[in-house]
């Protein structure tokens, strides 16, 4: 299987340097990274490597007259020697005088939040790694035609997505594997997920309408979607018997709609968005699981939710300072659910420059209200000659539950050396 | 008010149309606002070459694509990286509104976030790209927010010159004051000093080539050296096209995203 994805990955590349040859090399431009990252676990005793990759991105341009092609191809190689590759993006755009067309596999991304994703729901996440990696290795392409009408300062976008492409969640043998909690005694047989039939019925719609003018940006947004993450339901597996349950994951149907803006107020960057989703699947608390199934339920409940974020962004003595306030409601609230009716989570960044920007100092971090656990991403990155930076850093999980406390023995220390061509 | 502005507009500002009538009976003041109101024409499109030198003498180079429109007090301006390889298709944008008390309008595009943000218009004293020069240095200043003042007339090039102080009225600006070299009858500012806080010499800007193109003054290549840091950062346009007519659509959300091919 995974003999066979290396050979698709690398057919693609292939293609991808044989098709661009193929044309005018003039018009032709590529560019892209080599990246060697290496972490190391603090906590583990001798100490193990979080992370020792190997990384080289390439992206290839041809601009022609009414459009462009686009490609961007990676291989990752770990210290043992295991490879994978892949395309990230692969699209064509096409474009009219108010009508631009992008078709292909490619990334979309919405929003104004910084490092959260609220209407960022187009393309799904490769959380193999959690939210570490950078943002364009985080997000996976999706096979789209999107479709951008220019009216003024207004956009109109549409998305069509006809196959619905999930979130790739960590390996059961990873440091970030979640865990799913059941009570004791019971012992679970866990399904795979199967994904929606590759049908025209399951394909996904997302339409924007975006204003970007004089004083603020505004955007309104829609979508009829699948939830990115299967959703574990619980049967009993013989009905009388031992406490034995099947969990089978199920991708469902989700509907939300939304906004976001941004404005400045006397040199304060104000940003906001915020979603209501319509009919998400929550897990049930384990401790209410039992006599959840004995009452014929499936450990989920359906309800709808809000998602919205408050953030600012100021400058001062030279520091880029941003600060983000989010905040998960379910409505209708079970006290029977896992999460909580109020989930809030706050982010705070601060970042400088030095010696004419070749060295920058950067702090970021994420902070779990409910259950007081956090994410502290403290970097320092200097730019040894144009285009050849190394960065040293670490992550830092504080807390025993939540999602950063579950990794509070994953704090790790890195650097990472990456060239830029 | 205006306040970022490319090197490009600065240059052209900086030159002056021709006017020599009753030139030496003017005012720090008058001669500064002929500077400043000099005509700029309709459009300006260039590549900007900024290269900055430390006190090692290592060298650095920022290439970027610029596209500026005039709209009468307001003005329109986008701009492309080129190069280093890391910041290549990072786009910036600004609106300017010059008779008015309204902060810039400004966003960037960061490739690898994929998104158009809405970034502070209040860091005017911030170095552009590393560079030696501060985004208010690249701008052109009202000359309402200084008073001016005729400290003396100097030979530079062969060019007769006024030497002017402009000293800010805004007490916390960053420089304390500036010393500008203008040519009597061009209005090209050939040299300027910057006055940090405490008075003493920062910066020396100065012009080392300039021309005509269709019809309005350029300056080509200058150099900004930050003598307090040892630092300098030389400052070239080529490819300078004005009057072409770039189009309103141009200085959007959907161009910045684009990039320039």
């Amino acid at each position: 299987m995974r003999q066979n994805r290396l050979i698709t990955a690398g057919l693609a590349l292939l293609l991808m340097f044989t098709g661009v040859s193929a044309v005018s090399a003039g018009n032709i431009s590529f560019s892209g990274y080599v990246r060697n990252y290496t972490g190391i676990l603090v906590d583990s005793d001798p100490l193990d490597y979080s992370q020792v990759q190997n990384t080289f991105d390439i992206k290839a341009d041809y601009s022609g007259d009414m459009g462009d092609l686009h490609t961007e191809g990676f291989v990752y190689l770990d210290a043992d020697n295991n490879l994978t590759a892949g395309i990230r993006e692969l699209y064509a755009d096409i474009y009219f005088n108010s009508l631009d067309l992008r078709i292909g596999k490619q990334q979309i991304i919405w929003g104004k939040g910084d490092g959260v994703f609220i209407t960022d729901v187009v393309s799904p996440k490769d959380m193999s790694n959690f939210i570490l990696p950078d943002f364009d290795e985080i997000r996976i392409g999706v096979t789209a035609a999107k479709a951008d009408w220019y009216v003024g300062d207004f956009t109109l976008e549409g998305v069509w997505i006809p196959v619905f492409t999930p979130s790739v969640l960590p390996d059961s043998h990873s440091i970030w594997a979640v865990s799913m909690d059941f009570p004791a005694g019971m012992t679970p047989s866990i399904k795979s997920a199967g994904l929606p039939d590759p049908t025209f019925k399951n394909s996904e719609g997302f339409a924007k309408l975006s204003y970007m003018g004089s004083s603020f940006d505004v955007e309104l947004i829609g979508g009829y979607m699948w939830d990115d993450t299967p959703v574990p339901h619980v049967t009993k597996f013989v009905p009388g018997m031992p406490p034995d349950v099947t969990v089978t994951p199920e991708y469902h149907r989700l509907s939300m709609a939304g906004g976001s803006f941004s404005t400045e107020i006397l040199g304060v960057i104000f940003r906001g968005e915020g979603a209501y989703y319509d009919g998400n699947y929550f897990s049930i608390d384990p401790d209410n699981l039992q006599t959840d199934l004995i009452a014929g339920g499936d450990g989920t409940l359906q309800k709808n939710y809000l998602h919205y974020m408050a953030g600012m962004d100021y400058s001062v003595f030279g520091i880029n300072l941003s600060a983000q306030f989010v905040q998960q409601v379910i409505l209708d609230y079970d006290s029977r659910l896992k999460n909580d009716e109020y989930e809030s989570t706050a982010t705070f960044l601060a970042a400088k420059t030095f010696l004419n920007e070749t060295l920058k100092v950067q702090f970021f971090g994420y902070y779990g209200i409910n259950n007081g656990d956090a994410l502290l991403r403290p970097s320092v990155s200097y730019s040894i000659a144009d285009g050849l930076d190394v960065t040293a850093g670490s992550d830092i999980f504080m807390g025993d539950s939540g999602i950063f406390g579950q990794y509070n023995n994953n704090d790790m220390v890195y650097i990472k050396i990456k060239y830029s061509f | 008010m205006k306040k970022i502005h490319s090197a490009i507009l600065m240059l052209v500002l900086l030159a002056a149309a021709a006017g020599t009538a009753g030139a030496e009976t003017l005012s720090g003041l008058q001669i500064m606002e002929k500077v400043y109101a000099r005509p700029k024409g309709p459009d300006i499109q260039s590549e900007l070459t900024m290269t900055l030198i430390n006190s090692r003498g290592s060298k650095r180079v920022r290439t970027i694509r610029q596209f500026i429109k005039d709209y009468g007090a307001d003005e329109k301006k986008i701009m492309f990286f080129v190069a280093p390889a890391d910041v290549k298709n990072t786009s910036f944008m600004t609106w300017s509104y010059g008779n008015s008390s309204k902060a810039d309008d400004m966003w960037i595009y960061l490739p690898a976030l994929k998104k158009v943000k809405r970034i502070s218009s209040e860091s005017k004293s911030d170095y552009f790209m590393g560079s030696d020069f501060t985004y208010d240095d690249m701008g052109n200043r009202l000359p309402k927010d200084d008073t001016h003042k005729i400290i003396g007339e100097e030979k530079i090039n062969g060019e007769d010159c006024y030497v002017v102080e402009s000293t800010p009225k805004n007490p916390d600006y960053f420089y304390s004051r500036t010393v500008s070299w203008i040519v009597k009858g061009e209005w090209i500012g050939m040299k300027k000093e910057f006055y940090d806080e405490d008075g003493e010499l920062l910066k020396t800007l100065t012009i080392n080539s300039y021309k005509k193109v269709n019809g309005y003054w350029v300056i080509t290549s200058m150099e900004m050296d930050n003598v307090q840091k040892n630092h300098k950062t030389i400052m070239e346009l080529k490819d300078v096209k004005i009057g072409r007519g770039i189009r309103d659509s141009f200085f959007t959300e959907r161009m910045m995203k684009r990039g320039i091919k």
